[in-house]
């Protein structure tokens, strides 16, 4: 399963606290870090890349209402504001705001509404359990034996573009990332055979 | 919870057991009795300070050191990376290895699979050796100049040279990738293979799989919060002041 990672901003350690305990039951959602300083907001979200930033408003930087989301350097991150006031989510742009009186299935809700927003965004994302298609099987015979991207495409006939998609869903389906470790998973699955691979 | 200086050294390590190799990479020794993290660190000459942010940072995933982060001097840091790089190379991976080898050498076992987990494994383990390489003989003497620039205001040529050849920014954006292989021999192992007929071995590789891997992300959280950050100030600082 494909999990989001969080980022909590609040000066409120009761909610910050509050909103981790929460989110933590969550099964695909990691809070991977938590901010109680304004300053901090910024530099530790360029760096850690959340998929998504749950914020008080009055942590965000001063010039956020201009320039929108382009302040943060990190793409397609969503942004969930912690606020009372219902204008906020439109005032800052912002894709959610959670409301302190919200009970806990209405976090649960909105947290899983913005992930559906970017499963549909980025269609491969949650493909997980679904076996390989003959394509794949094929494509992924090719890697194992260690032939590139460049190699695949000019033997099969398809754009190397082609070939990159089918190597992102190979990945997301089996959960292996390296071309050793798809060609141990080749020969497991005898696609090829141990004494192909060079 | 922080661990501060005036607690217990074994109610710290009760609370987290991946701490017992950090505390033996600084050379203290387990049965310290109820001597606090102050003492033991002072018997065994351990720079207090440096002790406690780094146990903190391995113990609590929210920990982010900010104004402390001046006061560690770069040589500490870099010293106990080392240790921790000699510890993975002289015991952690060669243990695992030769647990996979005896699982080579059972009689019993089909002799089709293992191989490949050794190969694995092999290929995991020339690929940690070389980034560890890397860090020892590219970044680490990097920020050792920049500390010595800083500390002396003087640039020298050699330092001078150091500084232009490479950034932190060059080193943090490299750093993400290096557990991959890992990552994959252990979803290999737990849901592609079918296990050998030792099994209680199986599983002692794939736990010691999972704590290497959780040692790693705790190390590397060292480089990434603590090294790096410093790091790229003191690069500030020194382009500032040489107005490079």
């Amino acid at each position: 399963m494909t999990r989001y990672t969080v980022i909590i901003a609040e000066y409120s350690c009761l909610i910050r606290n509050g909103l981790r305990s929460i989110l933590e039951k969550l099964e695909n959602v990691d809070v991977i870090q938590s901010i109680q300083q304004k300053e901090d907001v910024c530099e530790i979200v360029d760096q850690l890349k959340p998929d998504i930033l749950i914020v008080n408003p009055n942590m965000l930087p001063d010039e956020y209402i201009d320039v929108e989301k382009s302040f943060f350097q990190t793409k397609n991150i969503s942004i969930i504001l912690i606020s009372e006031d219902s204008n906020v989510k439109d005032k800052y742009q912002a894709d959610e705001y959670i409301d302190f009186q919200d009970n806990q299935n209405i976090i649960f809700d909105k947290v899983q509404h913005i992930i559906h927003q970017k499963i549909e965004l980025i269609p491969s994302k949650h493909k997980s359990n679904e076996t390989l298609s003959a394509r794949e099987k094929n494509i992924l015979k090719h890697v194992a034996l260690g032939l590139t991207n460049k190699e695949i495409a000019d033997q099969l006939f398809i754009s190397i573009h082609t070939v990159v998609t089918h190597r992102k869903n190979i990945t997301q389906k089996l959960g292996i990332k390296s071309v050793s470790g798809l060609t141990v998973y080749a020969i497991l699955n005898n696609l090829i055979s141990m004494d192909e691979v060079k | 919870m922080r661990i501060k200086k005036d607690m217990k050294l074994a109610d710290v390590i009760q609370m987290n057991y991946m701490l017992i190799p950090v505390i033996h990479r600084f050379g203290i020794k387990l049965g310290f009795g109820d001597k606090t993290v102050a003492d033991v660190c002072d018997e065994n000459k351990v720079d207090l300070n440096f002790f406690l942010q780094l146990v903190n940072a391995y113990h609590d995933k929210d920990y982010f050191p900010k104004e402390e982060l001046q006061s560690i001097p770069v040589r500490e840091i870099v010293n106990y990376l080392k240790m921790t790089h000699a510890s993975y190379l002289n015991n952690t991976l060669s243990e695992i290895e030769q647990k996979i080898e005896l699982l080579q050498s059972e009689r019993n076992e089909d002799k089709k699979y293992i191989p490949l987990i050794r190969n694995f494994f092999d290929g995991y383990k020339n690929e940690l050796t070389e980034h560890i390489i890397y860090e020892e003989n590219t970044v680490f003497p990097y920020v050792l100049a920049v500390e010595e620039i800083i500390k002396t205001q003087n640039k020298n040529p050699k330092n001078l040279e150091m500084f232009q050849s490479f950034s932190i920014k060059k080193y943090a954006e490299g750093h993400e990738n290096v557990e991959e292989k890992l990552m994959d021999l252990k979803i290999i192992m737990i849901k592609y293979l079918t296990p050998p007929v030792n099994i209680t071995l199986y599983h002692m590789i794939i736990q010691d799989l999972f704590k290497l891997e959780e040692d790693l992300n705790y190390h590397s959280r060292i480089e990434d919060k603590v090294l790096t950050p410093k790091i790229a100030l003191m690069e500030k600082a020194i382009q500032n002041l040489f107005q490079i």
